[in-house]
């Protein structure tokens, strides 16, 4: 019971940070694929540097050890991950995002997103003897973490991630990759010139 | 503490301040209720629970049996909040409506129809849970969760997810990419 409050309670700030970060917005999600705004990467890996650093740091104290890590199936990986970003251009939503926009009131994520996944779910479910077992057993590591298959420092990836995130984050800024939208422009000549 | 409740109630935080209060939830799901966050997994649960339901013997198979059984599990509740966080953090700015096609960008670019919003919207929810099935996870679940765990499985998909992201953007959005 203890832990279903928890879920919620953890629920209810991971719903406010999507949120915050304005993932609940179809044109954020999409302008990521379009390099007009950068914020969905920032917020993810922001998130990656801040919760790898504490949990490893958790383990080494000892207090934490790892709940079942997803498994590295690598031909699965891929193939999911690149079905999962069609339709995330599509709808301009992930699960959790949509779910969190469904409390903002917005019925194009309450209803064709729920409705949606839940028949996305039927599918995969019912396909899943013919399709599982042959796609996840290509290239299957198990639940593998980089420390232990490559016998590198935890530490060192973390630190090589922490890196390549804030060069990213530099160059983004840097190079305006964040460029106005050209909806956004056109938007204003209309206003300026109307 | 005036100047924390203005900052509260932005209607967009800076993403690194929002992705700070994610990665914190994350480790507080590992240490406290020794869970990984994800969403995409109490839909199967409950396809399933509807499935057996409507249809006992098609959904009658070793998925909806064993591998994601028709239960209430601790991600559904985690979903249940998420959709409460969304609410808090909409209420806090204001921002709260009820809405038929939410976003002014797809409406330049696709037009002002609602029903035509939802379809594509419907489709590319299908898309994306099947893909999040075959994957493992989604963006919370494989992504965020594996990430910060270190696993290989979560950049694999991260990249994967951006590329055909980025190529299904282009397609859809042509010049005005």
């Amino acid at each position: 019971m203890t832990n279903y409050i928890l879920a919620l309670i953890l629920g209810l700030f991971f719903g406010l940070s999507l949120q915050k970060a304005g993932l609940t917005k179809y044109h954020k999600i999409v302008n990521v694929f379009r390099f007009t705004d950068m914020a969905v990467l920032k917020f993810m890996m922001t998130a990656l540097i801040v919760s790898m650093t504490g949990l490893y740091i958790l383990k080494w104290m000892g207090v934490i050890t790892f709940p079942g890590v997803p498994a590295t199936y690598i031909a699965g990986n891929v193939i999911g991950g690149l079905i999962f970003g069609v339709g995330m251009a599509f709808s301009g939503y992930c699960p959790g995002t949509c779910v969190a926009g469904a409390g903002e009131g917005k019925l194009d994520y309450l209803v064709p997103g729920l409705l949606g996944f839940t028949t996305g779910a039927a599918i995969y479910g019912l396909i899943y003897p013919q399709v599982f077992p042959k796609i996840s057993a290509i290239a299957n590591f198990g639940s593998a973490i980089m420390p232990e298959l490559w016998n590198v420092s935890a530490a060192l990836v973390i630190a090589f991630f922490t890196l390549f995130s804030l060069l990213l984050f530099y160059l983004i800024d840097r190079n305006q990759m964040q460029r106005q939208d050209k909806l956004a422009i056109n938007n204003e000549r209309l206003t300026v010139n109307g | 503490m005036d100047r924390l409740k203005e900052q509260f109630q932005k209607e967009e935080w800076s993403p690194y301040a929002a992705g700070v209060l994610l990665g914190i939830v994350g480790i507080l799901a590992v240490w406290l209720s020794d869970s990984l966050l994800g969403a995409s997994g109490a839909f199967e649960n409950l396809a399933g629970a509807i499935g057996q339901t409507v249809a006992p013997q098609l959904f009658d198979n070793l998925y909806f049996n064993y591998v994601m059984r028709p239960e209430i599990t601790w991600s559904g509740v985690l979903l249940i909040g998420i959709f409460f966080g969304g609410m808090v953090g909409a209420l806090s700015s204001r921002t709260w409506k009820l809405r038929l096609n939410s976003d002014e960008q797809w409406k330049q670019v696709f037009g002002p129809s609602w029903p035509k919003r939802w379809l594509f919207a419907f489709l590319g929810a299908i898309v994306l849970e099947i893909g999040a099935g075959i994957a493992g996870g989604c963006t919370s679940g494989l992504a965020i969760s594996g990430g910060m765990l270190l696993a290989p499985a979560a950049f694999i998909f991260i990249g994967a997810m951006f590329a055909s992201g980025i190529a299904t953007a282009w397609l859809v959005y042509g010049r005005r990419f």
